[in-house]
């Protein structure tokens, strides 16, 4: 059993976890910030770093508009990367309760000795909650959806695995993933420290990815 | 944003998407796995106990018949080739992919159980079997020599002699002992973002066996990347995995456990080992455990190798088998 002991050794290992670098916003807390610089770790996948920014435009709904940049750990530092750009809206805004929807485009890359590939995918995610002016916490639930992928196969995949393999854009959608899971923070002064955990599912319900699993650890700087 | 802006940038979308390649059908056998031999009647193939199995034979009918039990679960016989030249040294050598994985057909997850590979195992024997004297031996590699083992242990009386390189374990301890040495994971290496970071690029339904077996295959760097535990040169090459039968098998062990060896003990016949110096993650003393259970058995270490000795160092394993079996015959 090869591979089999990935799988087993590595859930047992971690209980860890995915979830993209979005930014957990205290609605609460947020004010009249203008700019959100975000940094943070979390499992998305794999292990993986990444900063973002925010910035709140002058809106009657609170608006966030957003861009992040994400990579797992290695040797080859940008062989596999994350980019998110889009927004997060607050639909429902009563004192302490609020709903807000997050919606981001994003071009992700991976590459390893036998394939790279390039995706353009969408990510729609939901959060309500309860928001003090010093910590929140909220239900979350979102779709990450892989729509167009790009196949490149190395020579050492068509030399010993396959060589009439075909490389090219995906003619239909590669994939999805349903996350659902809880987010808080504690915001004190310019500062926000959110934290968010959950599952993963594939789009039928009945697969998960390797891990099933996400989480968040955010650090937020807020500037007027 | 300015009105002429947007169909500018929508057409250069649409001009990169559509030129130069024609669009992967990812769920069309054929784009990026190989066909089955359910969709290419051109394999060499047979339909025993219920399935079509791709598999082929060297030698000569008549000679004594070594049955090659490839890795995985879910790999397939392509990296094993080299042992059908014991054919030019008067053995029949009987390769074919297991139910689900290399070349042949796929089933539902449904359907798998360890009783069903032995039977499967069972029936490819009487089908290329000539003569009820016809000697057979099993040649397991890996998760072949487990099922090796297993198949010896529900029929002892119907095997001639076994050779097992490297077995990830007789019994579910040992293969929780020997997960536990060669798959330890560094998070932070490359080859561990390598098989977790693509589940976000693709996924497959439970039966979607082309996306299923594709991710499975750009998984397998991991199994050759820098350091690995059992010493492992580099890629060998391989048809297609079946990642559904892998999972399959993994919930078996998991749900039910499996213990390979409690009859092993009433085999007299003297079984061979052969582990690759390189794996420190199996080893001499690895194989003495799994030796253990046999009355009799031949223990040897192929030099300046790990677990995939049978492909990167056959000049050094097939006068070891020869000695072997020429012994038995």
């Amino acid at each position: 059993m090869k591979s089999v002991r990935i799988l087993i050794f590595a859930v047992g290992l971690l209980c860890s976890i995915q979830q993209s670098h979005a930014q957990a916003i205290n609605w609460n807390a947020l004010g009249d910030s203008k700019h959100i610089v975000h940094a943070g770790v979390a499992w998305d996948y794999s292990v993986s770093y990444g900063v973002g920014y925010g910035y709140q435009v002058d809106t009657k709904m609170p608006l966030v508009l957003n861009a992040n940049f994400s990579i797992p750990p290695g040797e080859k530092a940008f062989d596999d990367f994350k980019t998110r750009l889009g927004g997060q809206l607050l639909l429902l805004n009563k004192p302490n309760l609020k709903g807000s929807i997050a919606l981001n485009g994003i071009y992700r890359r991976y590459e390893n000795p036998l394939a790279s590939l390039r995706n353009f995918g969408g990510e729609m995610k939901g959060a309500l909650g309860y928001y003090q002016s010093k910590w929140f916490v909220a239900g979350e639930i979102g779709f990450d959806k892989a729509i167009a992928t790009h196949f490149k196969h190395s020579e050492s995949f068509k030399e010993n695995i396959y060589s009439d393999v075909k490389d090219g854009w995906s003619a239909s959608a590669t994939g999805g993933n349903f996350l659902y899971g809880l987010q808080t923070g504690y915001s004190f002064k310019k500062y926000d420290v959110t934290f968010s955990i959950g599952n993963v599912t594939t789009q039928d319900f009945k697969a998960t990815p390797l891990i099933p699993y996400y989480l968040t650890l955010g650090f937020n700087y807020k500037i007027l | 944003m300015n009105k002429s802006l947007l169909p500018a940038l929508l057409t250069m979308a649409g001009v990169w998407f559509t030129s130069c390649e024609k669009a992967v059908d990812i769920h069309e056998p054929g784009s990026l796995v190989p066909k089955t031999v359910v969709d290419d009647p051109d394999l060499p193939s047979i339909s025993v106990n219920g399935t079509s199995l791709h598999a082929e034979t060297f030698g000569n009918p008549a000679d004594p018949m070594v049955v090659f039990l490839h890795g995985g679960p879910g790999a397939d016989y392509h990296n094993g080739l080299n042992a059908g030249q014991l054919a030019g040294n008067g053995f029949y050598v009987v390769f074919y992919d297991q139910r689900g994985t290399g070349l042949s057909e796929r089933h539902s997850k449904k359907l798998y159980s360890i009783q069903l590979y032995m039977d499967d195992l069972a029936a490819v024997i009487q089908h290329y079997r000539t003569s009820p004297t016809q000697k057979v031996f099993l040649f397991g590699h890996s998760w072949g020599a487990m099922l090796a083992a297993a198949y010896i242990n529900l029929y002892p009386d119907r095997i001639d002699g076994a050779i097992f390189a490297e077995a990830g374990g007789f019994t579910k301890q040992l293969l929780d002992e020997y997960a536990e040495t060669s798959r330890r994971i560094n998070l932070f290496a490359e080859g561990t973002s390598d098989v977790l970071y693509y589940d976000q690029f693709l996924t497959g339904r439970e039966n979607e066996h082309e996306i299923l077996d594709y991710k499975m295959a750009i998984a397998s760097s991991f199994q050759y990347a820098d350091g690995n535990s059992e010493g492992v040169e580099g890629p060998s090459p391989f048809w297609r995995n079946g990642a559904v039968v892998l999972q399959a098998f993994i919930d078996i062990s998991e749900d039910q456990g499996f213990d390979f060896t409690t009859n092993l003990d009433q085999y007299q016949t003297r079984v061979l080992f052969i582990y690759g110096e390189n794996n420190k993650s199996y080893g001499l003393r690895f194989a003495q455990k799994e030796a253990a259970f046999f009355p009799a058995t031949d223990i040897v270490q192929i030099d300046d190798t790990g677990h995939e000795m049978i492909y990167f160092k056959w000049n050094l394993v097939q006068p070891v088998i020869l000695d072997y079996l020429n012994s038995l015959n």
